[in-house]
């Protein structure tokens, strides 16, 4: 359903020169599957995401979604994915009923279908109590579950969550995750990102570890604590970080007695 | 909101200038009058006023306060009498300086008008040596400079705005004359010279020159009630004074001068109001969004960029027109209330019964002028806001927005400016954005029915539209772009700038580093302007010529090469492909030994066949391209400053180190339009503005597919010196040598007209086969290679964190 191949993109920054924030990442996702993207702050997980929305552009290499080019073909892919995450706001100036039914439209559900949908769609979230409260006056939660039906709103197969959790209670949080379940037990396919291992533990079926725009170990969890004989998902995680940041120090020290 | 405002802003501002008005009736200026006593008859004063009659209108007369000396010794003045004897020893104090001014003053003038005659003048300083006199002259002047200087001070410290000092004896002094000329013994002029009324005023002092304005006004018609009584008493005519006695007959009807009014009032506050409605909608749907942290949201929805930015751009626009229109509305509506209204309205354009709104005619006409004008700014608002972090950034951008529509609009407002100038059919206005919708709505709303401004409905109205579907696909670029959609909201610091900007450097510049350059050499154009007309005009008048050649190939050094080179040294790692320094394919070499001969005669003729759309040159342009090419110059010098200096400045400039910069997005179609604008703009005077573009064009088309800049040197070089051979030709031919030419072959190519040599059709012919043919072989060769150049990926250097910089490790 989605696949990565060799994605780099790069940045220019005033502090850095040129930062890749992503190095020849690949990975593929399967439908019925949740692909946990692990890793720390600005590791690139944010930016691989992005590129699979379509709202930026790689610098070389290719990702297709049920196989339409994210490049090539970017309208086709929007139709396709669910996106959510951090950055997605909702409009102040809109109900969530409303902004639900919009973004219907955008996606061009025909009416009836529209309306129907909704419905379902405000039951099963439990959105009905605050389905015409503007989005300024909505909490935190509230905002969270309006993004949600949002992004799903027109029912894609592939649903990517860029950090869903961040910035909520243990609550609501929990609400979000066991709505990311039921929608794998749909059978989307779902990239999910998070810093949090808790939520890829109970969550994920396969994960990649990311850093520094590079993807450290891939595979279901189980896999990796006995490939590294590491069964604690934090220690794995640091210990997997530690070692790239020894290797690239050697590097750049080589690099340096090279130059000098 | 936006829409309640206008509604009630423009009443509340006819209520406040309704209370003003007011207000300001009710602040006499004060006038001191000393010698009363000596006034001629008629009476001038009423008390503490002027004589109402001395007025135009009588009413006036409330808006000076007459302090006199007679009333005050006499103790009158009422609850104002301490105030009054106040004002008085002021205006005595004054009046002292005041007679010593005038005294130095006079001496002055004698001491210069007999050092003019170069002889002592006997009877004032007997015996002086011209240089005694000087010095005497120099100490009055300072004695003069200290008095005025006093004399200042104590003005402006008095409450008297204006004061008049009337000397003594002047009514006897007038009577006598009166007398003598009755009686017909005026011997000679001495007669008249009695002491005359001084008015003192300071202009620098607005309540001063209000009043002196008033008190000459009264003055003056009182002095002619002298004279008309002098006249009477000698049994001559009233008329005497008036020989010719002109009357002006004002043929302006009420509804033009209505139209007038809101022709040139209207125009200015449209745009204005199309820039102010467009742009705070354009920040909050655009910088807004990505404040409040929907831009994302809206962006990973099926729509197109395209799609969103017109969605955008059609609300904007719908606001921009509804607070257009709604300001208009209710401008007009207040402005007919006050005008006609006998109080505010007084002495406003239409005194008798007020003035009409435009007409229905009118209306559509503003109505569907409209539509570009909002559509233009919409979309450049759009595109600004799309641009800025945050909404706040985005605010920054308003004003010099507005000051450049401003600009714009001030200048279709002044007298004179008008889409169809009468002496010289221009159509120049008629495509410049902005101001030529202004234009043309001045000259309809003056007009609806005029056939004149209708034949520039059309051109006006495409160009608009053209203009604002550039704005568009401007905005929708700025919409595309990731680096302006993420633009991080990073602090700026100069330093770190500086230091990325001379450590990461790229082997080519930048797009913003080649824009920045055109910029650059713009500005040392202004900079440098003066310092070269004065360098121009330092010599002697034949002289003149030679210089300005010289000038002109220091001036293509310093400001046109010097600024690419340097900017190519400093922020590129390779002088070579910055600059585009390689040797070419010999084929393009050829190409461009050919072209310019066969392009060189269409180019003039396709100027030649537009002298009607532009405006013509100035004279004093004409003269110094004359003189620059005329006969007297050597050659040479023409040779180098008309063709070699720009070949190589130009070119190094334009289709290096902008042209590389712009190739580096990818798109290399539109690079070489916009180095071949920037090329065009650089020459400012229009026609060559348009040439120039033109040829540059064809100059970057041949430095990107020969990835070289020696042909584009070699093209420049003999285009230029086309011209100068055409010049000269056409002097000699001219000289005495058009029989000879006429019989011989040449004359089936070119004829010999009055501007010079002109080619024939079949020249034409030949020269558009030879250069189609040409070009296309330009555009087809190659192209591939010319891609891969252009296409340049993000890491042109390669991947590289920034410690692996050797220049920068740190």
């Amino acid at each position: 359903m989605i696949s990565v191949q060799q994605i780099t993109k790069g940045f220019d920054d005033l502090r850095r020169g040129r930062v890749a924030a992503l190095d020849q990442v690949s990975f593929e996702v399967r439908p019925g599957e949740i692909f946990g993207l692990l890793g720390p702050n600005g590791a690139g997980k944010t930016t691989c995401l992005r590129i699979l929305s379509t709202v930026l552009r790689p610098s070389s290499g290719t990702a297709t979604i049920s196989g339409f080019d994210v490049v090539k073909q970017p309208t086709e892919v929007r139709k396709r994915i669910g996106f959510m995450s951090s950055n997605t706001g909702i409009y102040d100036r809109m109900t969530a009923w409303e902004m639900a039914e919009y973004y219907g439209r955008l996606y061009g559900l025909p009416e009836d279908v529209l309306q129907s949908r909704l419905e379902r769609l405000f039951e099963t979230l439990q959105m009905n109590d605050f389905r015409d409260t503007l989005g300024a006056k909505m909490s935190t939660g509230m905002k969270q579950k309006a993004s949600i039906a949002r992004a799903i709103v027109h029912d894609p197969p592939v649903i990517i969550f860029d950090e869903p959790t961040s910035g909520l209670d243990v609550l609501v949080a929990r609400k979000v995750l066991a709505t990311v379940q039921s929608l794998k037990d749909q059978g989307k396919c779902i990239i999910f990102s998070t810093h949090i291992m808790r939520e890829v533990e109970k969550l994920c079926d396969r994960i990649a570890i990311i850093h520094k725009g590079a993807i450290l170990a891939m595979g279901a969890l189980s896999d990796l604590q006995q490939q590294y004989h590491q069964p604690d998902t934090e220690e794995l995680f640091f210990d997997l970080i530690e070692r790239h940041e020894q290797q690239t120090r050697t590097t750049q020290t080589e690099f340096r007695l090279a130059a000098s | 909101m936006v829409a309640v405002l206008p509604l009630l802003l423009y009443p509340a501002l006819g209520l406040g200038m309704f209370s003003m008005i007011g207000n300001f009736a009710e602040q006499p200026r004060t006038v001191v009058v000393l010698g009363e006593k000596h006034l001629p008859s008629p009476p001038l004063l009423d008390g503490e006023r002027f004589v109402a009659n001395w007025f135009m209108n009588p009413d006036d007369a409330s808006k000076l306060m007459v302090v006199t000396d007679t009333a005050v010794e006499l103790g009158g003045g009422g609850s104002n009498a301490s105030r009054n004897l106040q004002l008085i020893k002021q205006a005595q104090e004054l009046r002292k300086l005041v007679e010593q001014h005038t005294s130095l003053e006079d001496e002055f003038k004698q001491l210069k008008a007999a050092l003019a005659e170069q002889q002592p003048d006997l009877s004032v300083t007997p015996a002086e040596s011209p240089v005694a006199m000087q010095q005497r002259m120099q100490q009055l002047k300072e004695h003069l400079a200290a008095i005025d200087h006093e004399l200042t001070n104590l003005f402006a410290a008095s409450q008297i705005q204006v004061l008049i000092v009337i000397p003594d004896h002047l009514r006897e002094n007038i009577e006598r004359v009166n007398r003598l000329i009755v009686e017909r013994k005026t011997k000679d002029l001495t007669d008249f010279t009695y002491p005359r009324p001084k008015i003192v005023k300071n202009r620098a002092d607005d309540k001063s020159v209000v009043a002196y304005n008033r008190v000459r006004e009264v003055l003056d018609a009182w002095e002619s009630e002298i004279l008309r009584q002098r006249l009477s008493a000698l049994g001559l005519p009233k008329e005497l004074p008036n020989p010719v006695g002109s009357a002006p007959l004002d043929l302006a009807a009420e509804a033009q001068i209505s139209a007038s009014f809101w022709s040139k009032m209207f125009p200015a506050l449209l745009v204005i109001m199309a820039v102010t409605g467009a742009f705070y909608p354009a920040v909050d749907v655009a910088a807004g969004e990505k404040e409040r942290g929907t831009m994302e949201t809206l962006l990973v929805c099926p729509a197109t960029r395209a799609e969103i930015v017109l969605g955008k751009f059609f609300t904007v626009m719908c606001f921009s027109m509804s607070t257009a229109l709604l300001n208009l509305l209710s401008i007009g509506a207040t402005g007919k209330y006050m005008l006609s209204n006998p109080v505010t309205g007084h002495g406003m354009p239409a005194q008798s019964g007020g003035i009409t709104l435009p007409s229905v005619a009118a209306w559509a006409w503003l109505l569907v002028l409209l539509i570009p004008l909002s559509a233009l700014f919409s979309a450049l608002c759009l595109a600004l806001a799309t641009f800025a972090r945050s909404s706040k950034e985005g605010q920054y951008y308003l004003t010099p927005l507005l000051m450049v529509s401003i600009g714009m609009t001030v200048f279709c407002m002044s007298p004179g400016i008008e889409i169809y100038p009468v002496h010289q059919a221009s159509w120049f206005y008629s495509v410049i954005p902005v101001v030529n919708i202004a234009l043309l709505l001045k000259a309809l709303l003056l007009d609806p029915s005029s056939t004149g401004a209708w034949i520039f409905a059309g051109p006006v109205l495409a160009t608009s539209i053209g203009y604002s579907l550039l704005a568009l696909w401007w905005a929708i670029e700025q919409f595309s772009s990731e680096g302006v959609l993420f633009r991080d909201g990073e602090r700026f610091e100069p330093g770190l700038w500086i230091k990325h900007l001379l450590c990461d450097k790229e082997p080519t510049p930048t797009f913003t580093e080649a824009g920045f350059c055109f910029v650059l050499i713009m500005l040392a154009q202004f900079g440098t302007m003066k310092t070269f007309g004065q360098t121009i005009t330092s010599v002697s008048q034949d002289q003149m010529g030679v210089q300005m050649l010289k000038v002109l190939v220091i001036s293509q050094i310093s400001v046109i090469a010097c600024p690419a080179v340097l900017m190519a040294l400093i922020l590129t790692t390779s002088l070579r492909q910055s600059l585009r320094l390689r040797w070419p394919d010999w084929r393009f070499l050829g190409a461009a030994v050919v072209l310019p001969l066969v392009l060189y005669p269409l180019v003039v003729e396709l100027v030649a066949s537009l002298t009607w759309f532009f405006p013509p040159l100035s004279e004093g342009a004409v003269r110094v391209i004359k003189s620059m090419s005329d006969g007297n110059q050597p050659l040479w010098l023409i040779v180098v400053a008309f063709a070699v200096a720009p070949a190589i400045c130009e070119e190094l400039a334009f289709r290096g180190f902008i042209l590389t910069g712009f190739c580096r997005n990818g798109r290399t179609r539109l690079a070489i339009i916009l180095s071949a604008l920037t090329f065009g703009v650089m020459h400012m005077i229009p026609q060559q503005v348009f040439t120039t573009t033109l040829v540059g064009i064809v100059l970057g088309l041949i430095a990107v597919r020969s990835r070289s800049l020696i042909p584009g040197v070699v093209f420049h070089f003999l285009f230029n010196s086309m011209s100068i051979v055409r010049e000269r030709v056409s002097t000699h031919l001219a000289a005495g040598h058009a029989e000879e030419f006429q019989r011989s072959v040449w004359s089936s190519f070119a004829t010999l007209e009055v501007g010079g040599l002109r080619y024939t059709w079949l020249t034409l012919a030949l020269c558009s086969t030879g250069s189609s043919a040409m070009l296309w072989w330009i555009w087809q060769t190659g192209r591939t290679k010319g891609n891969a150049e252009a296409v340049n990926p993000l890491f042109a250097g390669g991947l590289a964190p920034a410690t692996q910089h050797p220049t920068c490790a740190s």
